[in-house]
């Protein structure tokens, strides 16, 4: 079973990097297959994007840890509100922190935020 | 009452015939130093307040984390990687699977996932392949083209960790190895996960488990997130069935591994902890029973390498 893994593990490396030359060296003599772009270049790009944005898609999973009710994203601050218990959890680098103790400072913050508004 | 006890361990320890009192004399030596007070846990052999206990953990692995595949691969010969993918084809995911990764830091158990995952689906595309001799271009590059936007299926994990640095060490080592599509982290507390009810096909967690302050907890909130028909599989050292292998264990843990700590990662502490850890952690059957409790059914557990690490599994049916 063991030597199967190990096996199977050196011929993806081996795909994969074969891949990424014929790829690249398709790109550029114009390749019959429309669907592989040059992946290389596009992904590095997406690489460099990926630490700060944070990925909406992870929404449909998150909720707050200690009321289970779904959070809302909020770009300007990056933070995820719980706008029932008044709570936010920031995200660092992308990461978003559900933690309730790191989300309990914040909270001095917002309610600090509303009666100014209001 | 100590001289009687002594005397039965005595027995125990120089009789062949008794060798299961031989282990249950070695687990009560053990087992001694893990006794704990109301309130109290254990931070290895050193007891303390149940809130410590988190805290303290939470330094561990934030001083560890640059240094942790290094230091697993140098303290486990690498068997480490063997371990993890004998847990992967225990859990043998299909392409759709939804992932929760507990503990996962550096995303071992989450790459070996993906990896795990896409081979099966390239599987599943030649087995089409042969039986369709005539494909035309178009059917061709969009089978290239789907395995690289996304997990084959929409399969999906998160990894969620109680340390930031542990996290951060895994994102970078997920953009350094080509890792994005399907891959989620979160900083989370085991025992309060930050996700609905029934969302998750498989609850891992691995070499976490024994860190966690309070293990039902974390036990309940796995119940809690899986799906109906979901599994769990905890990855977790455990204490060794064989007198002579737990004898050159017990050297090569507290003789070898804080050593390798203090040269590698420069951090006799933390490494120290760990083995203690290890040796307070409840054995197999105690620990079956533990995930019996939280609700789980048609639990097993399996030893590898003669009960150094055990894979417990169970269902939520």
């Amino acid at each position: 079973m063991y030597p199967e893994c190990l096996i199977s593990g050196a011929r993806r490396w081996l795909s994969r990097t074969m891949r990424g030359r014929y790829v690249s060296a398709a790109a550029a003599a114009n390749s019959p297959f429309p669907g592989a772009a040059p992946r290389r270049f596009s992904d590095r790009q997406k690489d460099q994007e990926q630490p700060k944005a944070f990925d909406p898609a992870l929404l449909e999973f998150l909720v707050c840890p200690l009321s289970k009710k779904p959070l809302r994203y909020e770009a300007s601050t990056n933070e995820l509100i719980n706008k029932e218990l008044g709570i936010a959890y920031p995200i660092i680098d992308g990461i978003p922190n559900m933690i309730p103790q790191a989300a309990r400072m914040i909270d001095r913050k917002a309610q600090d935020e509303e009666p100014k508004q209001t | 009452m100590a001289a009687s006890i002594g005397a039965v361990v005595y027995r125990a320890l120089h009789s062949r015939r008794h060798r299961k009192l031989l282990s249950v004399g070695r687990g009560l030596f053990s087992g001694a130093r893990c006794l704990v007070a109301e309130g109290e846990t254990h931070f290895g052999f050193q007891k303390v307040s149940e809130t410590e206990k988190g805290e303290k953990v939470y330094h561990v692995f934030e001083s560890v984390a640059k240094k942790y595949d290094i230091m697993n691969d140098s303290m486990t010969l690498g068997i480490h990687r063997l371990w993890k993918d004998i847990l992967l084809h225990q859990m043998n995911p299909y392409p759709g699977t939804q992932l929760l990764d507990v503990a996962g830091g550096t995303g071992d158990i989450a790459f070996r996932f993906i990896n795990y995952v896409r081979s099966q689906w390239e599987h599943q595309i030649k087995q089409k392949l042969k039986s369709h001799q005539n494909l035309s271009w178009e059917e061709i590059s969009k089978s290239y083209q789907e395995e690289e936007l996304k997990l084959p299926g929409g399969s999906q994990v998160v990894v969620c960790d109680i340390n930031k640095e542990m996290l951060k060490v895994g994102k970078q080592k997920a953009q350094h190895l080509g890792y994005s599509e399907g891959l989620s982290w979160v900083v989370g507390n085991a025992e309060e996960l930050p996700f609905n009810d029934n969302k998750f096909d498989v609850y891992t967690i691995a070499f976490g488990i024994r860190n966690v302050t309070h293990i039902d907890q974390a036990l309940q909130e796995a119940y809690r997130v899986l799906k109906p028909g979901g599994r769990f599989l905890c990855l977790e050292f455990s204490q060794v069935n064989n007198p002579l292998i737990s004898r050159l264990y017990d050297l090569y843990s507290f003789q070898v591994i804080p050593v390798l700590g203090e040269i590698i990662a420069g951090d006799w502490k933390s490494y120290q902890y760990l083995v203690e850890s290890i040796r307070c952690f409840p054995a197999q059957d105690e620990f079956k029973g533990m995930v019996e409790d939280a609700g789980f059914l048609k639990v097993e557990y399996r030893n590898l390498s003669s009960g150094i690490v055990a894979i417990h599994s169970g269902f939520k049916l």
